[in-house]
C-alpha cells in the first residue's frame, strides 16, 4: 500500500497562496459509531472494529454512496493512546477471537487494509499506510481528491480504549524518568500537552492578567454544547452539566490544570465522505465543500515552549489557513479549534482573531454570551471536552452547521463559512469549509 | 467509637464507571452495621448525591477526592477508611490518616467483624 510519505500532500509552510483546488472538494457525508468510555473486551458488536465499520456504513448511506465507488480510504492507523497506552491499548497478551478479530486490528488498532477486507471494498486504490492523525487526515484526504488520485474518499478515525488506565502504560509505567522525561515526570504522570501548555497559560495570566479560573465559562458552555450533540458521550451517558462551583472546586490535575479541562478518552469511531464537488452536486446529502487545508509541525526552540512562541505558532497558522482559503477573520461563521485541554483553546481563538478577539482577550470573551444561540457562538460543536475524546465534534458540528442541521445547536448567526481542527499549538492541522464553493 | 468509611466511585461502586465489585447492598449493610459511610470523588457533589438518592441510601457526606481531609474535621470515628482503586485514592487516604483499602469483597469484613 502507499505510504502516506509518498504522496506530496502537506500545505506545512508559510506562503502557499490560494489553495490550488479551493471548492473543488467536499465532504458528501459523515458517521458516528455509538461513544461508549471503554470497550468491554466480550461484544464484538461494540468493538472497535465493528464500530468503524458502522461508521463507513453511516457516512455512504449519507451520501448514497455503495461500497463500489469508494476509491480511496484514508485512516489513521495508530492507537489514540500511543505508545504509552499500556492495558489501554494493547489487547495482547490476551486471546483474540475469530476472524476479522483475529489480531490487534479490528481491536485497538484499525487500518484500511484490514477495513477492505472486513467490509468487502473491491474499487480502492489509494489507501496509505503510516496515516496521521484526523487533523491531518482530513487535509491529506482533501488534497488526494483534489489532485485526482481517488475520488471518493472515506475519512476514517477509530478512538480505541479498553478498560484499564489510560495512557498509564510503557513509559508511564516505569518506575524511572529517563532522558528528557527527567524534567517533567518527576512533576506528575502527565501526557505531554498538559504539561507543555499549562507553563504558557501561566504566562499569559502573568501577560494579561485574569487567572486560570476564568476559563469557567468557556469549560462549561463546552458542556452544554455537548449536551446538545446526540451521538456524543456526555448527552448519552448521564454526565450532567457542571457549575461554576463544580468547576472552581475541582482537583488539579497539574496545578492549575483542572480536571474539567481535561478531555475524557472513549471508545468510538467516525468516518467522513469526502469527493469532488462535481460529484457531490449529485449526492444524497448536502455537500460542504473544502476552502483550505493546512499543516504544522513547529521545532520547539527548548524542551518547554514559552508564550512567545506558542503564540507566533498560532498567528503563523492562522496566516497559512487565510491566506490558502483566500480569506480573513471577518470570514469565518463557525469556528471549532481545539480543547483536549482547555488552557489550549484560548491561543487559537486569539491567533484566528475571530469575532476580533486580539491577544490578551479570549477570557472577557468567554465572560460574554458565547451560547450557540448569541452572537457569539464559539465552538458550537462542544468539542472534545462536551462530548469526549473522539476528536471529531469540530469537524461534524461545521458540516451540520453550513447545512443547517444542528438541531439544537443551530447557531443564529450567519452559517456559510467554517474552520475547524485537531491541533495543538506547535502541530496539527485545519481544515476550512464552506456551504460554497466559491 | 465507629468506623468511618469511605467509598470511592468508579472502578470502586458497581455503579460506578468502570464497575468496580462493592455492589451498593454492601453499602447498605456497612451503613446497618452502625458505620458513618460517605463517597469521596471526582464526580461532582451533585452527581455523587444523586446517585444515593436513586439507591436510597441516607449518605452522611459526599465530598471530592482531594476533600477527604475535610471529612475527619467533621466526623470524629475510631477508625477511618477509604476504599478505592487508584494510587490517587491510595495517596489522599494516607495523606489525610485513612487507613487505604482496595475495592475487593474482603472489605466487608470491616462492618461485619464489628467495632
Amino acid at each position: 500500500m502507499t505510504n502516506s510519505n509518498d504522496f506530496q500532500w502537506r500545505r506545512d509552510r508559510d506562503g502557499l497562496g490560494v489553495w490550488e483546488h479551493r471548492g473543488k472538494v467536499a465532504i458528501a457525508g459523515y458517521g458516528h459509531s455509538p461513544v461508549d468510555r471503554r470497550w468491554d473486551g466480550e461484544n464484538l458488536d461494540t468493538s472497535l472494529g465493528a464500530y468503524t465499520i458502522l461508521a463507513c456504513q453511516k457516512a455512504m448511506e449519507q451520501a448514497g454512496v455503495t461500497i463500489d465507488q469508494v476509491d480511496g480510504i484514508v485512516c489513521c492507523d495508530s492507537h489514540i493512546a500511543g505508545g504509552s497506552g499500556g492495558s489501554a491499548s494493547n489487547w495482547a497478551p490476551r486471546p483474540y477471537f475469530a476472524p476479522p478479530y483475529d489480531s490487534e486490528y479490528g481491536i485497538t488498532l484499525i487500518n484500511a487494509q484490514w477495513l477492505i477486507g472486513a467490509m468487502g471494498f473491491k474499487n480502492v486504490k489509494f489507501a496509505p499506510t503510516g496515516v496521521p492523525t484526523i487533523g491531518e487526515m482530513v487535509g491529506m484526504a482533501s488534497q488526494a481528491v483534489g489532485d485526482g488520485v481517488c475520488n471518493t474518499c472515506l475519512v476514517i478515525y477509530p478512538t480505541g480504549n479498553l478498560e484499564g488506565r489510560y495512557r498509564r502504560g510503557g513509559e508511564n509505567a516505569d518506575d524511572y524518568a529517563r532522558g528528557a522525561r527527567q524534567w517533567t515526570v518527576p512533576w506528575g504522570n502527565h501526557g505531554g500537552n498538559d504539561f507543555i501548555n499549562i507553563f504558557p497559560h501561566n504566562q499569559y495570566c502573568l501577560k494579561y492578567g485574569g487567572e486560570h479560573d476564568d476559563l469557567a465559562p468557556f469549560v462549561i458552555n463546552q458542556h452544554k454544547n455537548g449536551m446538545l450533540t446526540p451521538w456524543g458521550f456526555n448527552v448519552n451517558h448521564g454526565v450532567e452539566p457542571i457549575t461554576v462551583e463544580d468547576y472552581k472546586t475541582s482537583r488539579y490535575i497539574l496545578n492549575p490544570l483542572r480536571i474539567w479541562d481535561c478531555d475524557r478518552p472513549v471508545n468510538a469511531s467516525v468516518a467522513y465522505l469526502f469527493t469532488t464537488a462535481e460529484r457531490a452536486r449529485d449526492m444524497k446529502s448536502q455537500p460542504v465543500y473544502v476552502l483550505n487545508h493546512s499543516q504544522h509541525n513547529f521545532r520547539f526552540r527548548t524542551t518547554q515552549p514559552d508564550l512567545d512562541e506558542v503564540e507566533m505558532w498560532t498567528d503563523r497558522q492562522a496566516a497559512r489557513m487565510y491566506e490558502g482559503a483566500g480569506m480573513g477573520p471577518a470570514d469565518v461563521d463557525i469556528f471549532n479549534p481545539y480543547d483536549g485541554y482547555a488552557i489550549m483553546t484560548q491561543f487559537f481563538l486569539e491567533g484566528f482573531q475571530w469575532h476580533g478577539v486580539k491577544r490578551g482577550d479570549a477570557f472577557a470573551f468567554y465572560a460574554g454570551d458565547i451560547s450557540v444561540k448569541g452572537p457569539h457562538p464559539f465552538f458550537s460543536s462542544g468539542g472534545n471536552l462536551g462530548n469526549g475524546r473522539t476528536r471529531s465534534a469540530m469537524y461534524t458540528d461545521s458540516i451540520e452547521q453550513l447545512r443547517g442541521t444542528a438541531g439544537d445547536r443551530q447557531v443564529t448567526v450567519r452559517a456559510e463559512t467554517a474552520l475547524c481542527a485537531f491541533t495543538t499549538p506547535s502541530s496539527g492541522g485545519w481544515l476550512m469549509l464552506g456551504k460554497y464553493p466559491s | 467509637m465507629t468506623k468511618l468509611i469511605s467509598f470511592d466511585i468508579d472502578g470502586t461502586l458497581e455503579v460506578g464507571d468502570p464497575p468496580g465489585c462493592i455492589t451498593l447492598d454492601m453499602v447498605r449493610a456497612a451503613k446497618a452495621s452502625g458505620c458513618i459511610i460517605g463517597s469521596c470523588s471526582d464526580r461532582t457533589v451533585s452527581n455523587q448525591q444523586r446517585i444515593w438518592e436513586t439507591a436510597g441510601i441516607d449518605m452522611a457526606f459526599t465530598v471530592l477526592k482531594h476533600q477527604l481531609d475535610t471529612v475527619k474535621e467533621r466526623f470524629p470515628a475510631a477508625d477511618y477508611y477509604h476504599i478505592g482503586d487508584t494510587d490517587l485514592d491510595k495517596q489522599y487516604a494516607e495523606r489525610n490518616g485513612f487507613h487505604f483499602l482496595l475495592p475487593d469483597v474482603e472489605v466487608v469484613q470491616l462492618w461485619e467483624g464489628g467495632d
